[in-house]
């Protein structure tokens, strides 16, 4: 019952969040002439005497809190906008370009939380031996690796010497066809679960394989950044007192390590695996565009370079619902990993 | 009375980037069977350190350099060199004949865990044959009483359970509890000896005085009071019923009312379960309520044993008088002991506490001075005996 008020609240919470955030980036927008913005409209040089009339009809010369109230009236009633970009509307576009980006952060989060959380706690257990100087040498290195550049390179030696074998995009186009074929239902857009589904096989393997490259080169740094995290947070749980007291009990340093130290180790990870999860679904630009990978990054990138103001406000709020669902369910978390922490603070 | 455990030129370096710290230097100490030791002395003297190198657990970058600690195994009635010992011996010997009790007893439980689940971790290590008795008793009983169509199913489960129960038993490291123990569904099989842990604990915490200790037991340490936790760690370190059990400076972090109730606890706790207790303290008065003998440690040696009747009527060593005198006491006045502790990068020549000792002489500056037995019972490291 505690639990089910706990995530009204913070859903309630949402309220004022989307408020701020879309006031925010609506005021931001508010920087361009009513000039400017109207220029977006015009697709050819003859429209350009269209602009007074253009800026009549949208309202832009309009003091801005009766703008932001046309367009928060106009979410109210389900309508974000068009994106041009895509040629949609930015609801139907986020719609559409979700499940890529889902499926990337799917299988990538994962591999991030669990090799970060092993390989931090196999350093702090060996800490100052050779294996914690390897892992942290290995952590600097990711983690100063620039995405594109290792992007890149993985293209050059996949694309370039082994010709075929992790190609680009989500889908080779045979497996394409069969997607869009009738008899496959597309349950959830996201390839790989459609795919088990559907019971083929072939195109979950094919799915897999394009994806190969775009999570490895997301893994790499964020991989390096939680084994940092996971084992600072090690080091400091190994050097309590109850440590002492488990190895006084007679315990193997096994049981000490992974029962002991690193459930109270768990605590910052957590957290910050819940950003890094967020930050992922909410598009990973740069990989997706190296891999032709069209995910809500690619998308989000798109929109701001070409000044579509309804796509980009769309994407802030799709964003700031993100991150507070995120946060709830790190909260939650917390409950589960320490039994100290209450939800919203309430002592029992 | 023999000796429980035999320290010899015990001697523990930490090195560090500032250099070595000698933190224990050349030490002798008994501790005879059934009594209660205090080490006395000034923080960072090497009371905790002495402690911890008798459990081999010295914190990293420490080390045991030099030394023996020998310990008189009754069960096996034969003495067993520590410092020697396997890592895996070592850890059977822990908190199973050797146990210790932590100053800050927030500290030393686990947040995460309950009290109930630390404690029968102890059960678990150490006592798997006694659990595999009893719970083998729990499985007969079934086997005897068990009827009606559930039981007829159970049955086949209960003989295996009842094999596996056996095995543990009477064997140290049976090979199909342990390798069952790891497979998922069939370690269910063995959630007898959990269970049977789990009576013993509370069983145990009633030993401590605990009101209510099976609700306790499904406690965390956080809704627990300090004497409470207190109280779970001795249950935590009595459970094996240890023949030593080390307190170092149990009732530090508590209330003088709570600090009262644990020492009547550790007297309790000598004389029913007859083990030795280590108590480390910077408290004489309380080393003068619970202690047999005490002993008197400055900057890691050791200056002073005695009983506590000869430490307290006849203090010889320059320390120790100087510590019973600045002892506050009401309608004296207070008496401080000139100069600070001594360095432990870079102790004094000879004897430790020749800087500040009121009576040194220029032998005390070259030479350390040994032990010496100078009645009864009472031995004394200067050089003025």
């Amino acid at each position: 019952m505690e639990l089910r008020s706990y995530i009204i609240r913070r859903l309630l919470f949402l309220i004022p969040v989307l408020f701020g955030v879309t006031i925010f980036i609506f005021g931001i927008t508010m920087l361009f002439s009513p000039i400017e913005r109207a220029s977006l409209y015009v697709t050819d040089a003859r429209q350009m005497t269209n602009i007074p009339q253009l800026i009549e009809t949208y309202g832009l010369d309009q003091p801005f809190w009766v703008q932001y109230g046309n367009w928060i009236s106009e979410v109210f009633s389900g309508n974000l906008g068009w994106s041009r970009v895509v040629g949609m509307p930015v609801g139907d576009a986020i719609w559409a370009f979700l499940p890529a980006t889902l499926e990337l952060s799917i299988f990538a989060t994962p591999i991030i939380i669990l090799m970060g959380i092993f390989l931090g706690t196999k350093a702090a257990a060996h800490k100052d031996r050779p294996l914690d100087h390897g892992t942290r040498v290995m952590a600097i290195f990711g983690w100063s690796l620039p995405t594109f550049w290792l992007g890149l390179i993985l293209m050059m030696v996949f694309y370039g010497y082994f010709t075929g074998l992790l190609p680009p995009s989500r889908l080779s186009i045979p497996m394409e066809l069969v997607v869009n074929s009738a008899s496959f239902i597309r349950y959830t857009h996201i390839n790989t679960i459609d795919a088990i589904l559907n019971l083929k096989g072939a195109v979950f393997l094919d799915a897999l394989r394009h994806l190969i490259l775009p999570v490895i080169t997301l893994s790499v740094t964020q991989v390096a950044f939680i084994m940092r995290l996971m084992r600072s947070s090690m080091l400091e749980s190994l050097g309590k007192g109850y440590i002492l007291t488990a190895r006084a009990k007679g315990l193997s340093e096994r049981v000490v390590v992974n029962k002991h130290a690193r459930r109270n180790a768990l605590i910052p990870v957590i957290t910050v695996a819940g950003y890094v999860f967020a930050g992922m679904v909410n598009g990973v630009v740069i990989t997706e565009t190296i891999f032709t990978y069209k995910g809500l990054g690619w998308w989000a990138w798109q929109s701001a370079v070409r000044l579509d103001i309804a796509s980009v406000l769309g994407f802030a709020l799709f964003n700031s619902v993100l991150f507070v669902l995120v946060n709830l369910v790190v909260d939650i978390l917390y409950t589960r990993v320490d039994p100290r922490v209450r939800l919203g603070g309430v002592m029992q | 009375m023999g000796n429980l455990i035999r320290i010899r030129d015990l001697t523990v370096r930490f090195y560090t980037y500032e250099g070595v710290v000698h933190a224990i230097d050349d030490l002798d100490l008994d501790i005879r069977q059934g009594e209660t030791l205090g080490i006395v002395g000034e923080t960072g003297s090497g009371k905790t350190m002495t402690a911890l190198a008798i459990l081999r657990l010295i914190p990293y970058p420490g080390r045991i350099e030099s030394g023996s600690i020998v310990f008189f195994d009754r069960d096996l009635h034969s003495e067993i060199e520590l410092l020697k010992l396997s890592e895996d011996k070592m850890r059977s010997i822990r908190g199973n004949k050797i146990s210790m009790v932590f100053q800050e007893p927030g500290a030393a439980l686990n947040p995460v865990y309950t009290i109930g689940d630390q404690i029968s971790e102890v059960f678990l290590l150490h006592q798997r044959r006694e659990l595999g008795k009893r719970a083998n008793k729990q499985v007969d009983r079934l086997l005897r009483d068990g009827d009606g169509l559930a039981a007829s199913i159970k049955r086949p489960f209960w003989h295996w359970q009842k094999r596996l129960y056996n095995k543990i038993a009477q064997e140290s490291n049976p090979f199909e509890p342990r390798f069952l123990s790891h497979v998922p569904l069939f370690r269910r099989l063995l959630w007898r000896l959990k269970n049977e842990s789990k009576l013993l604990t509370v069983d145990m915490l009633k030993d401590v005085e605990i009101p209510d200790a099976a609700r306790v037991a499904v406690h965390y340490p956080h809704e627990l009071s300090g004497g409470m936790k207190q109280r779970a760690v001795i249950a935590m370190a009595l459970a094996c019923s240890p023949e030593l059990l080390i307190a170092d400076e149990p009732t530090t972090s508590l209330d003088v009312t709570i600090q009262a109730q644990m020492l009547e606890l550790f007297r309790r706790i000598k004389v029913e379960k007859g083990a030795s207790v280590l108590f480390i303290t910077h408290n004489l008065g309380v080393a003068s309520e619970v202690c047999d003998r005490v002993a008197v440690m400055y900057a890691g040696s050791l200056c002073e044993v005695a009983s506590v009747e000869e430490l307290f009527l006849h203090p010889s060593h320059p320390y120790t008088k100087a510590l019973l005198d600045s002892v506050p006491m009401p309608g004296k006045e207070l008496q401080t002991i000139p100069g600070a502790l001594a360095d432990p990068l870079n102790p004094p020549s000879g004897c430790r506490f020749h800087p500040r000792c009121p009576s040194a002489t220029p032998v005390c500056q070259q030479e350390k001075a040994k032990l010496k037995e100078i009645s009864k019972d009472h031995m004394v490291a200067c050089h003025l005996f």
